[in-house]
């Protein structure tokens, strides 16, 4: 069980959220706008964060910034904002995910689900990740997928091992070639197209019908 | 003329009163003096009415000293050789004089021209530099015309109309000067027949669309040629004014749409809030009820779509706002289909089949607007289909074209068109609730990134959509 801080100005989705987060046995702890957000987190330590960005009294990005400043609990945007380029700016600020309102329950504690086990995992750098059935030897740089070994050349693995240590969470395209390629090249986005065709002609088992890396256009990639 | 006549008759009044004062004072001055005398009214001439008065004085004073003084006096013999020389050497001066007068006061009246040009130049230069760009060009206009005659701008624009005010001959004038960049027309040596002179706002070296046509003199006169370098070089202080003038114009115009655009996005911003709000909670809590309930359930699904229609319309607005930013990238056509797959939940009975071959090229498209281009298509095929709905992509020739195709009833030939319109729906075949949107914003996108989008008839029967999207530069088919 998890404690949930859930920022919204809304009574009634409030309400949802905590109805929604007990069929997971998380508990609900509410606020209504940023100074309550930023009072609860002072009061007691919180298990992951849902932001509405529409708040009345500060701007939610300004909000989730503040947060990231001051812990590394992971935060989910929960906005009625759908534009792509609002939902980049969240998570180039640090948010773990980005939903749109209105969510689909399952989804939300999905979602939800992938960011606490990210958040667990993030403390302990172990010398191997896995998902599903990818396996990843970081230290000897080689890849297993269902058993096999598969052949990656040094981008595709550094792409492939920040997917795989993102958990199912999206990065955005800017923050995979801030890591694989540097800041210099946080525009190119072809770059990071190109190997990820190439991962997916090693992995996928049917690479035009990728299962395991997923697009979210205009954002970035992540894991199924 | 008048000057040449004026001073001549000056020149002559001069050697009479010499002629007069050497012989009443002949006993005392000597002839030598006497001849010196001769002098003053050739300078005098020379100085200010050029060669002819200035000759018109040496005759006239050779003459006179000759009658009146010489021995024999009053007889215009000459004995001396001497006597003869004086007349010469009077002559001499007087042409050298002459000369070096004439080209003195030319020098002087060109300086007085450049000095009344750059007065005029500086005028206009401060004319135009006060006030907004727009209202300053007017001026200026005014300024040329109350110095040169009646003045107006003619823009490549103005040629093809017909109310223009000027003949076949003007026009054609006016577009030399246009696409040349030459002063044309009356008072020049290209088209001179013509009743105005075009003169270019800009140097020759980059021709605009505008030039100044200035009317003929009023008077008949043909204008010198100095008159109309000093237009031309107005002209240019126009030009550049003008060029002021419509960089002002493209920021305030920009200025509006970014002020439009913005109160555009923030109304839509707050509008999606404030729809989105409710149908959260009320589709939050039908989720919950659903499993129980059929009719939540049902409810539930008339929520969702309730929210893709408001999408749509935010969409459709965006299209309206004529600020959609396209971002044309390097795409994956197997990123872009997989996602909008990902997106689509087919009725129960219906499939969804891919066929894609395996090295597809990279395209040219912006992801977003292309991902929404697809999920409406598969949609709206999804909505019609009976069995199955198909996305297909292949290479034809250097294009990567995307299908999307249904086995449903297909859009009659005479409809392909009009189904692309809003709120167009097919008479009797719309079975389940479209926003009459899906289209419209499908080929509002498509034209924004100069995508064609087409529908025909599936073989076998059934709507089929082709997109048909250039290569990305770099990639081969």
């Amino acid at each position: 069980m998890s404690r949930i801080l859930c920022i919204d100005d809304e009574p009634a989705i409030l309400r949802l959220l905590e109805v929604v987060l007990k069929r997971d046995g998380h508990e609900l702890v509410p606020a209504a706008d940023a100074r309550a957000a930023l009072a609860a987190l002072r009061d007691a330590p919180v298990d992951a964060i849902l932001l509405d960005l529409g708040l009345p009294d500060r701007d939610g990005l300004e909000l989730l910034a503040a947060i990231r400043a001051a812990s590394t609990v992971p935060v989910i945007v929960v906005s009625a904002r759908g534009e792509v380029r609002e939902k980049v700016a969240a998570l180039d600020l640090g948010a773990a995910d980005y939903v749109t309102k209105p969510f689909d329950g399952d989804e939300l504690l999905a979602r939800l689900r992938a960011a606490l086990r990210a958040a667990d995992k993030a403390g302990s750098p172990g010398g191997i990740l896995a998902h599903g059935t990818l396996r990843i030897d970081v230290p000897r740089h080689s890849v297993e997928s269902a058993g096999q070994p598969v052949a990656l050349t040094p981008k595709e693995f550094a792409v492939l091992k920040a997917l795989v240590e993102a958990g199912g969470r999206v990065l955005t395209h800017s923050a995979i070639l801030e890591v694989v390629w540097g800041k210099a090249h946080r525009e190119d986005v072809e770059y990071l197209r190109v190997v990820i065709r190439a991962l997916r002609l090693k992995l996928e088992r049917d690479p035009a019908q990728p299962e395991l890396i997923r697009n979210e256009p205009g954002i970035g990639y992540r894991l199924a | 003329m008048n000057r040449t006549a004026t001073s001549s008759i000056e020149a002559l009044i001069a050697v009479a009163a010499v002629a007069w004062l050497t012989s009443a004072l002949q006993p005392v001055l000597g002839l030598a003096s006497s001849a010196l005398l001769f002098l003053l009214p050739v300078l005098l001439a020379a100085t200010r009415g050029g060669i002819v008065p200035a000759l018109v004085a040496v005759l006239a004073g050779a003459g006179a000293y000759n009658y009146f003084l010489l021995e024999p006096r009053f007889t215009l013999r000459v004995h001396e050789l001497d006597n003869f020389i004086s007349v010469i050497v009077l002559g001499a001066v007087a042409l050298v004089t002459s000369r070096l007068a004439t080209r003195l006061m030319t020098r002087e009246a060109e300086a007085n021209e450049r000095a009344r040009a750059s007065t005029e130049a500086a005028a206009l230069s401060s004319l135009l530099a006060a006030g907004s760009p727009a209202a300053a060009l007017q001026d200026g206009l005014a300024f040329v015309a109350e110095r040169y005659g009646p003045a107006r701008l003619v823009d490549a624009a103005d040629l093809a109309r017909a109310d223009t005010g000027l003949t076949s001959l003007d026009l054609s004038a006016a577009a030399w000067a246009i696409h040349n960049g030459d002063v044309t027309g009356h008072g020049t040596e290209t088209l001179a027949a013509a009743d105005w002179t075009f003169v270019p706002l800009a140097p020759r070296s980059r021709p605009d669309q505008v030039v100044l046509a200035l009317a003929q003199p009023a008077d008949g006169r043909v204008r010198r040629p100095v008159d109309l370098e000093q237009v031309s070089q107005l002209c240019l202080l126009l030009g550049q004014c003008r060029d002021r003038a419509s960089l002002e114009a493209e920021r305030i115009e920009r200025e509006r749409i970014e002020t439009s655009d913005r109160l555009r996005r923030t109304f839509l911003a707050s509008l999606a809030h404030d729809f989105r709000t409710p149908l959260t909670v009320i589709g939050g809590c039908l989720e919950l009820l659903a499993p129980q309930s059929p009719v939540a359930a049902e409810a539930l699904l008339a929520a969702r779509r309730l929210d893709r229609m408001m999408g749509n319309l935010l969409e459709a607005a965006r299209i309206d706002g004529g600020s959609l930013a396209v971002n044309l990238e390097s795409l994956d056509p197997v990123d872009v289909i997989a996602a909008a797959c990902d997106g689509l939940a087919p009725p129960a009975g219906v499939v969804l089949h891919r066929i894609l071959p395996a090295e597809l090229p990279f395209v040219r498209g912006d992801q977003v607007l292309l991902h929404h281009i697809l999920a409406n298509l598969l949609d709206n095929a999804a909505r019609h289909a009976r069995t199955r709905v198909t996305v297909s992509a292949a290479v034809e020739t250097d294009r990567v074209v995307l299908r999307v195709e249904d086995d449903g009833p297909g859009v009659p030939a005479a409809e392909r068109t009009r189904i692309f319109d809003r709120f167009s729906r097919i008479e009797g075949t719309d079975r389940s609730g479209g926003s009459g949107l899906g289209l419209a914003i499908v080929k509002g996108f498509a034209d924004a990134m100069g995508v064609p989008v087409t529908v025909d008839e599936r073989p076998g029967g059934g709507a089929r959509f082709s997109l048909s999207l250039r290569l990305a530069a770099g990639a081969s088919a």
